[in-house]
């Protein structure tokens, strides 16, 4: 399953970028990451706890960031994470492009998610909506981040 | 999945389990829901509390001033099968006979069905075009809720830990006022909905629509009153409905699946709202 | 885990025993109880294979806590016939109502409890209870004449004088 997101930071797009390249720091603005650390280069480990009704998921992945192209301001990433109690597993892949209009900063994230095992059963619906939640108060965190930090 | 099973007899005593074991607890009415999401490993409480041992919780009476109420664990059969239930309102019956098979309505409550806020379910659009109220306790206390500010998301609705829902109100249907539920199931009878929808209408004396509540199932995260809807029909004649159904696609947040895309659950949203409407204002 | 004694009748016969709060009444009937007659299909609640009467009612026991059944009634499949079968099994033989035969005992409780609350149901009332109960081997129409043929003949339900 596929979706966009779009955010507009009021700060030049060199801000931004080096904002969102700050991934331990920017991931945090994931609801429900409890820690992100650097494990290799442009690798990361964390975890993710989600709750959708009574149902807690905690979600233990890696974060590789596959392509940065920072004269364009687009960068990919992937990340593959499992909930080994419940018997599940995401992968997704992320495409950000960041583009300057009138000083300000258009930030689009593009996801593409597979949802494996047991968690797809509970249904792709609950679990699209709930990604779609977790990468749009990303955006919005990211955007309050930068401004904060002008 | 491990886990303590408890079978309160009465109210208070399940109020203190639920004390003792905060959110380590999970309530259980007929367990259809409950059984599957922890067959499924996806939920994992260390206690359930089974309610179906407590009286106070039982029964469908009408009220003193000609509601309806339903106890939190009668069966959705139960409420399929009520006298009681369809002299209040067929469409009621109608909205409840709806679900699934005869053996899930054997077993499903209608507390459990509320609490569980599957947003595809039968039963809550038609309890909220019917003005309903959920009547919930705690230790600390009872309180009313309208049934649309119950379910607040996903299988999430506004209940503190501490909670439970007793039953649910059903105020006395007005004079003149009539009451539909349509379910649009293109693929199996026992599927879920690709939309529902539950209407109220009333006419005032002069021919016009007093009052209207919609609500759609499935079409969102929660059931959704079409309220601008509702808002562009008071005070106006029938013959404004069709203009006014244009205005429903704009109200739902459906998502691709299944059932259909969400552009297609957008007007068959719309469509299904007209054929709701025909119905109570034929 | 707490464990809960039980003690209920399973097609006449009564059984006590001490179950665990995870079990459900499908694996009890069949792993303790020996009655294998009820199958375990989807296990989700939606197939029918598991279909038993507790108490009469038609329930899916591969969604129900075993603990609910203490103090009730339960029937299977082996509890319908008596020393001659009921006329329902009797005309799901000679109508075809079966063929690979997987999702038969489902099929023959569901419509018993059809029957015994609608003795004679028309065309709709047939194919509306029994929608839920689905057959691989299609063979739906032989399903409905047999519960057609069997309709009104009376005798269908035991579970109301077990």
């Amino acid at each position: 399953m596929k979706f966009t997101h779009t955010a507009t930071v009021a700060a030049p797009r060199d801000k931004v970028w080096a904002r969102i390249m700050d991934i331990p720091s920017a991931a945090r603005c994931v609801p429900g990451v409890a820690s992100v650390r650097a494990s290799g280069k442009d690798k990361y480990q964390g975890t993710l706890a989600v709750q959708i009704g009574p149902v807690r998921l905690v979600l233990d992945g890696d974060f590789v960031m596959t392509a940065r192209d920072e004269q364009a301001g687009t960068a990919s990433l992937k990340a593959d994470a499992k909930d080994s109690r419940v018997g599940g597993a995401i992968r997704a892949t992320m495409d950000l492009a960041l583009a300057e209009k009138e000083g300000q900063t258009e930030v689009k994230i593009a996801t593409d998610l597979a949802v494996m095992g047991r968690l797809g059963e509970f249904g792709q619906a609950v679990i699209k909506r709930k990604a779609d939640q977790l990468m749009g108060d990303f955006a919005e965190c990211l955007a309050r981040q930068v401004m904060t930090a002008r | 999945m491990t886990f303590d099973y408890h079978e309160p007899r009465s109210l208070a005593e399940a109020l203190a389990l639920l004390d003792r074991y905060g959110d380590d607890a999970h309530l259980m009415a007929g367990g259809t829901a409950t059984v599957l999401l922890m067959r499924q490993g996806l939920l994992r409480p260390g206690h359930v509390i089974g309610l179906r041992a407590i009286d106070d919780l039982r029964g469908i009476t009408p009220t003193r001033d000609g509601g309806l109420r339903i106890g939190a664990t009668a069966t959705l059969r139960a409420v399929e099968r009520s006298p009681e239930a369809r002299m209040y309102s067929p469409a009621l019956t109608d909205a409840f006979a709806s679900v699934a098979t005869v053996r899930i309505r054997n077993q499903a409550m209608v507390g459990g069905n509320l609490a569980h806020a599957d947003p595809a379910q039968d039963p809550p659009p038609m309890l909220a075009a019917l003005n309903a109220t959920v009547s919930i306790r705690s230790s600390r206390g009872e309180r009313s809720l309208p049934i649309d500010e119950l379910a607040v998301d996903h299988f999430t609705t506004s209940l503190a830990h501490d909670e439970i829902i007793t039953g649910v109100v059903l105020p006395p249907i007005e004079p003149g006022s009539r009451e539909t539920y349509l379910k649009f199931l293109p693929k199996t009878a026992d599927d879920y909905a690709t939309v529902s929808v539950a209407a109220t209408l009333r006419f005032a004396p002069d021919g016009t629509i007093a009052e209207t509540r919609i609500v759609l199932g499935a079409v969102g995260p929660t059931p959704i009153r079409a309220r601008r809807v509702e808002d562009a029909l008071r005070g106006q004649p029938p013959s404004r409905v069709r203009d006014a159904l244009e205005l429903v696609p704009d109200e739902v947040d459906p998502i691709d699946d299944l059932r259909g895309s969400a552009a297609y659950k957008r007007e068959m949203a719309r469509v299904w709202t007209g054929r709701a409407l025909a119905r109570v204002t034929r | 885990m707490s464990t809960h004694r039980l003690s209920f009748t399973l097609n006449g016969t009564k059984h006590e025993l001490e179950v665990a709060a995870d079990r459900l009444l499908i694996e009890v009937i069949r792993d303790d109880c020996g009655a294998t007659g009820t199958k375990l299909g989807c296990a989700v609640g939606v197939c029918g294979a598991c279909s038993v009467l507790v108490d009469g009612e038609l329930l899916s026991a591969c969604l129900l806590p075993a603990v609910f059944a203490d103090g009730r009634r339960i029937t299977t499949v082996e509890g319908l016939a008596k020393n001659d079968l009921t006329p329902l099994q009797d005309a799901f033989i000679r109508e075809g109502g079966f063929q690979c035969g997987i999702c038969t005992p489902g099929q023959l409780i569901a419509a018993t409890a059809l029957l015994s609350e609608q003795p004679r149901p028309d065309h709709e009332a047939i194919r509306t209870w029994m929608m839920g109960n689905l057959c691989r081997c299609t063979g739906y129409y032989g399903i409905e004449r047999a519960i057609q043929k069997a309709s009104g003949v009376g005798g269908q339900s035991p579970p109301n004088r077990l």
